[in-house]
């Protein structure tokens, strides 16, 4: 901006009382002298239309309304508490009578917390990538969930089991390179999934199921790949080895 | 405007651990902060992070709010803009900079130019006009430069004072009074090429 002085301002000053002409707070001779500047300069008298201009503009941006569900987010992001929970807590909320109310209150009190961070994006997608990789590695250690019901927890059978899944995950991981154990995992997935097929009359009943679908999908991605599997390489585990349990099984499982 | 004493009590219950004193402080706050999120970013959905980012940066250093330093309503400003900053340098304003036409919102529905020039044919419904008008001058917001987009966030969408724009900015009265002016008159201009296009 040229520093010219005009009616005995300079831009300068012209630049900080614009901000005041427009609410209104000049007056006297300060309003004289801003006015005949703002006539006179070739650079000020433009900004003074356009900035008046701009300021109408602005007027027709209203305040907006927040999404609804916000206020929930951020207590869920900060406290771990959702709203309704802290109405719970309200003093004046009438107390909880019933031992089902008193037991529900403290088991959501527990739960909401972790429930909320699990709930958030960030957090949904880490638990969501932990999951997969711990019931990959149990798929692979060749952990079934059936046989959880039956683990005895005697020190020898602790130990007899350790040393059982530790022999096979070092076969697993002796025999095979890379892109065999994917490819394997692949055809393993498979043949896991074929016999524990459901009888005919309850494949209907699954039909209804959508839960089911996501699986049938994936299974198809899997078939393939299995086209393309070179399967010289790759060592056969005897069947009785393969883990029976695959991860999207296991992840319906639980 | 607040009540500093009330205000103040609030803050002390919330650092105490009182949940409920806190979720009054969002209640109180989160529609200024969704605002000028909005404004800034100029997407519903970045609004809605960042807003969230705001109140947990708030959360966490509620204790060093000092009510004799200023008011609640400039702090919590001062924390947002300053995370409307580093989210800035974070995007580098690639998705800012896009063209007024392609400026999609979920709060004013977003027409193609050549829709608004049909409208002028059509009967103008004052509602639907106000809010293309309200889209399009969003749009144009969102092409200002941060510095001058902040300064015009705060004075003329939320009214705030010279001065306690002038703390949340960390610049003089007059820088804040200079940017401004500067916000405004761009804006005008930008308005004014989009509308001489149309025209
Ligand atoms: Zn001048």
């Amino acid at each position: 901006m040229p520093e010219q002085p005009s009616h005995g301002m300079q831009c300068h000053e012209f630049d900080i009382l614009l901000a005041d002409a427009f609410d209104g707070i000049l007056s006297g001779s300060q309003l004289d002298r801003f006015q005949a500047h703002a006539r006179a300069c070739p650079a000020c008298g433009p900004l003074f239309a356009d900035a008046e201009a701009g300021r109408n503009w602005l007027k027709s941006l209203t305040e907006v309304e927040p999404p609804a569900g916000l206020v929930e987010n951020i207590l869920a992001s900060t406290t771990g508490i959702a709203t309704s929970h802290l109405r719970h807590l309200a003093p004046s909320t009438r107390p909880l009578t019933s031992w089902l109310e008193r037991l529900q209150a403290s088991i959501a009190g527990l739960v909401d917390p972790i429930w909320g961070t699990v709930r958030q994006p960030r957090f949904a997608m880490s638990f969501g990538m932990a999951f997969f990789s711990l019931s990959a590695v149990l798929s692979i250690a060749g952990v079934k969930p059936a046989d959880v019901r039956q683990v005895s927890l005697r020190p020898a059978a602790i130990r007899h089991a350790y040393y059982n899944t530790q022999a096979r995950v070092i076969r697993y991981y002796e025999n095979i390179r890379f892109v065999y154990e994917v490819e394997s995992r692949v055809r393993e997935f498979k043949r896991a999934t074929t016999p524990a097929e459901p009888a005919p009359e309850k494949q209907k009943e699954r039909k209804n199921d959508t839960s089911g679908e996501p699986e049938q999908k994936q299974e198809r991605n899997y078939s393939q790949s299995d086209n393309h599997l070179i399967l010289a390489g790759a060592p056969l585990a005897p069947s009785d080895d393969l883990p029976v349990v695959s991860v999207t099984t296991y992840r319906r499982f639980v | 405007m607040e009540d500093v004493q009330v205000v103040a009590m609030l803050v002390r219950r919330c650092i105490a651990g009182d949940a409920a004193a806190w979720e009054e402080i969002v209640q109180n706050y989160n529609r200024r902060i969704y605002n000028i999120c909005y404004r800034f970013a100029g997407s519903a959905d970045d609004a809605q992070d960042l807003t969230q980012e705001v109140f947990i940066k708030i959360y966490r250093t509620l204790s060093s709010y000092d009510t004799h330093k200023g008011a609640f309503a400039t702090w919590i400003t001062t924390i947002t803009r300053n995370l409307l900053v580093d989210h800035f340098r974070k995007t580098k304003q690639d998705r800012m900079t896009d063209s007024l036409d392609a400026a999609p919102s979920d709060h004013e529905d977003a027409h193609p130019l050549s829709d608004r020039i049909e409208d002028k044919s059509a009967p103008p419904d004052s509602r639907v006009r106000s809010r293309q008008v309200g889209e399009t001058v969003h749009a144009a917001l969102a092409k200002l430069s941060p510095e001058l987009r902040e300064a015009v966030i705060l004075r003329d969408l939320q009214d705030m004072d010279y001065r306690d724009i002038a703390t949340a900015l960390r610049v003089p009265e007059g820088t804040v009074k200079s940017r401004i002016n500067r916000g405004r008159a761009e804006l005008a201009r930008l308005l004014q090429r989009t509308y001489r296009q149309v025209m």
